[in-house]
């Protein structure tokens, strides 16, 4: 759940903040027709969107035209155009000289900063439940629900983060919202250039070791951009949070007064909610990450007999059904782990190493019941434990014999290497 | 301010004539090319270009020689696989190891895919100095344009990575040549392996993570 909820709102953030600002500056300064404009850049970008979803997932057309990545090439180049055209037009003498040319190039531009940001985030977003049903779980599984729940809310915490920046963006003055709409819409600009310039490198269309060094930077600190945006959207309702401890608005009358201590009461709790939204993505970004991104705990290994150059565990120390962990510490000194697990309706018992082909000695923990792997989250059908195969545990000699499961330790010894 | 327009603008053209042409000289794609009986493989596919079956692979090296071996490697988008191996959503790319056969006695045809292999695989931090950041044993498995060895690993730093393939005698696998004069093909693995398993490091990948969809 919260991996879907970190994600979404990674992905979904920056288009959030630029769809909300750019609808406060659009409805601010102009009519019907730039408002007409700018939706149909919104419609435009999300049945895009669902276009290239259905595109990258059933179809091979996004890769037959040069991939993901020309496709956000593209994206950035359209989105450069209209920034530039934007930040040229959209100051206000220009908007008043220019008046209805103004408006159609003005709205048309941010038009398609709406649908770059749409276009570029939301097909990933709505391609994500195409990954829900994992290993032949059910729709009806808690996994996809839980998994379901954390997408839902990553998209409304992005929606409402959208909604209270328009409203925060349109109840500041003019010059501060017009100063963190370009702050914001700059920032983003350059980091797409930084990403353009990272797929223009992994193509060996560009090299260099200046040019690499550059792209390195922005890669491994690209939540700075993201960060900087949050910053520049937080100084919104800080800014009107602290005018309205001191509105001095004249009044002629007492439903004036009201009137006026409404709008205040309405600005401070958009205010709010933006600050909360904001906080909320903050978690998000550190605090959820870290939960999310924190190793699981192997349970610890048991005690078990060695004799005669092999390990002897008891059926009844293994026979709950539960995963138990052993270990032998060979002569170089290196501990070679192996799970026991009784097979479910059986009186059979899968044994196997505590690492894999693929994902090495990373090992195997127990979660509702399943035995996954702990690297690559593969749940193992406990019942193919001791075959060959994917992600299954390393198969090992073993026998059973006199109420014990017996491992040799030459068998241990021998997959060694595994564990170094 | 005239000329900074005229940067970023300039900038927004090169990225759309990049997305639309991509042109490269560097190959990343394995095939056999065996004019007049040259026993060469080389790499046609330019690199970062859709294959004929169409899907994008980057470059990582290509036709480091190992033995026997023509060795290509490449990566792109985690992909998910069969025998419960879908489960993409820990990984960021999907590290591939194409290895085709040179001109040889053991058996195969020039730029065949050699089966049987068990292909570890090591990328290391640092162009080799550092930590090893993936380590693992290639899966074998096909995509559409045909088999390989291959893994979904992640790997979120940009930095330049050595990366170092380890193959091992494809007998281990139990995989047999014959030995009699009429239908043996003259040659024995251990020509190449006596020495133990054979190795392509490549230092230099400049790699910063991508955005696949």
């Amino acid at each position: 759940m919260l991996n879907y909820f970190i994600t979404v709102t990674k992905d979904l953030l920056v288009a959030s903040l630029v769809l909300g600002l750019l609808a406060s500056f659009i409805s601010r300064n102009f009519g019907r027709t730039g408002k007409r404009i700018y939706v149909s850049g919104i419609i435009l970008g999300l049945i895009g969107s669902v276009v290239m979803t259905v595109f990258y997932n059933a179809t091979k057309i996004i890769d037959k035209t040069g991939g993901t990545g020309s496709w956000n090439l593209r994206i950035f180049s359209v989105s450069t155009v209209a920034l530039v055209i934007f930040l040229i037009f959209a100051v206000k003498p220009i908007i008043k000289k220019t008046k209805g040319a103004g408006e159609v190039i003005i709205s048309a531009a941010a038009a398609l900063l709406a649908f770059s940001v749409l276009f570029y985030a939301l097909p990933s977003v709505l391609g994500y439940p195409f990954n829900f049903s994992l290993g032949g779980e059910s729709y009806f599984s808690t996994a996809f629900i839980y998994r379901m729940i954390g997408y839902i809310f990553g998209m409304l915490l992005c929606l409402l983060t959208a909604i209270s920046a328009c409203k925060c963006s349109s109840k500041l003055g003019e010059k501060e919202a017009g100063f963190i709409l370009k702050g914001v819409l700059i920032i983003n600009g350059i980091h797409q250039i930084a990403k353009a310039l990272q797929i223009l490198h992994a193509k060996r269309i560009i090299s260099g070791s200046a040019v690499f060094r550059i792209i390195k930077f922005t890669s491994n600190n690209g939540d700075l951009f993201i960060y900087l945006i949050i910053a520049l959207a937080f100084i919104m309702p800080v800014i009107l949070i602290i005018k309205g401890l001191n509105v001095k608005e004249p009044y002629e009358n007492p439903a004036q007064k009201r009137k006026i201590a409404a709008k205040w009461r309405n600005t401070r709790r958009w205010a709010v909610t933006h600050i909360l939204c904001l906080v909320m993505v903050v978690l998000v970004f550190t605090v959820f990450t870290a939960i999310d991104n924190r190793e699981v705990e192997l349970s610890p290994v048991e005690e078990c007999e060695l004799r005669d150059d092999a390990l002897y565990i008891p059926f009844t120390q293994v026979e709950d059904g539960h995963l138990h962990r052993f270990a032998y510490e060979t002569e170089e000194g290196v501990i070679v782990r192996f799970i026991v697990i009784k097979k479910p309706n059986s009186t059979s018992y899968g044994v196997g190493l505590d690492a894999c082909d693929i994902c090495g000695e990373t090992g195997y923990y127990e979660r509702d019941g399943q035995v996954v792997c702990n690297l690559c989250d593969v749940v193992m059908n406990i019942n193919t434990i001791g075959y060959k195969g994917g992600c299954n545990p390393i198969v090992i000699d073993y026998k059973v014999e006199n109420g014990y499961i017996i491992v040799p330790t030459y068998t241990l010894i021998e997959h060694e290497s595994e564990f170094k | 301010m005239k000329k900074a327009i005229a940067l970023i603008l300039s900038l927004g053209m090169a990225f759309s004539l990049a997305a639309c042409s991509g042109s490269s000289d560097e190959g990343s794609k394995g095939s056999t090319s065996s004019e007049s009986g040259s026993a060469e493989v080389t790499s046609e596919q330019p690199a970062g270009q859709p294959d004929e079956v169409g899907f994008v692979e980057l470059p990582i090296f290509e036709d480091e020689e190992a033995g026997f071996m023509n060795v290509n490697a490449v990566y792109f988008e985690p992909v998910p696989m069969s025998n419960g191996q879908d489960n993409i959503e820990d990984y960021n790319l999907h590290l591939e190891c194409d290895v085709s056969a040179l001109d040889n006695d053991l058996g195969y045809g020039l730029g065949d895919w050699v089966p049987y292999l068990t292909v570890d695989y090591e990328v290391i931090s640092d162009n080799g100095q550092g930590d090893v950041a993936a380590s693992g044993t290639f899966m074998v498995m096909s995509a559409s344009d045909g088999p390989h060895y291959g893994a979904n690993i992640k790997l979120e730093e940009a930095d330049t990575y050595a990366v170092k393939f380890t193959f091992h005698n494809p007998e281990e696998n139990g995989y047999l040549i014959h030995l009699d004069a009429k239908t043996g093909p003259g040659g024995t693995f251990d020509e190449y392996f006596a020495d133990g398993n054979l190795e392509v490091y490549y230092e230099g990948w400049e790699y910063t993570p991508q955005e696949w969809n």
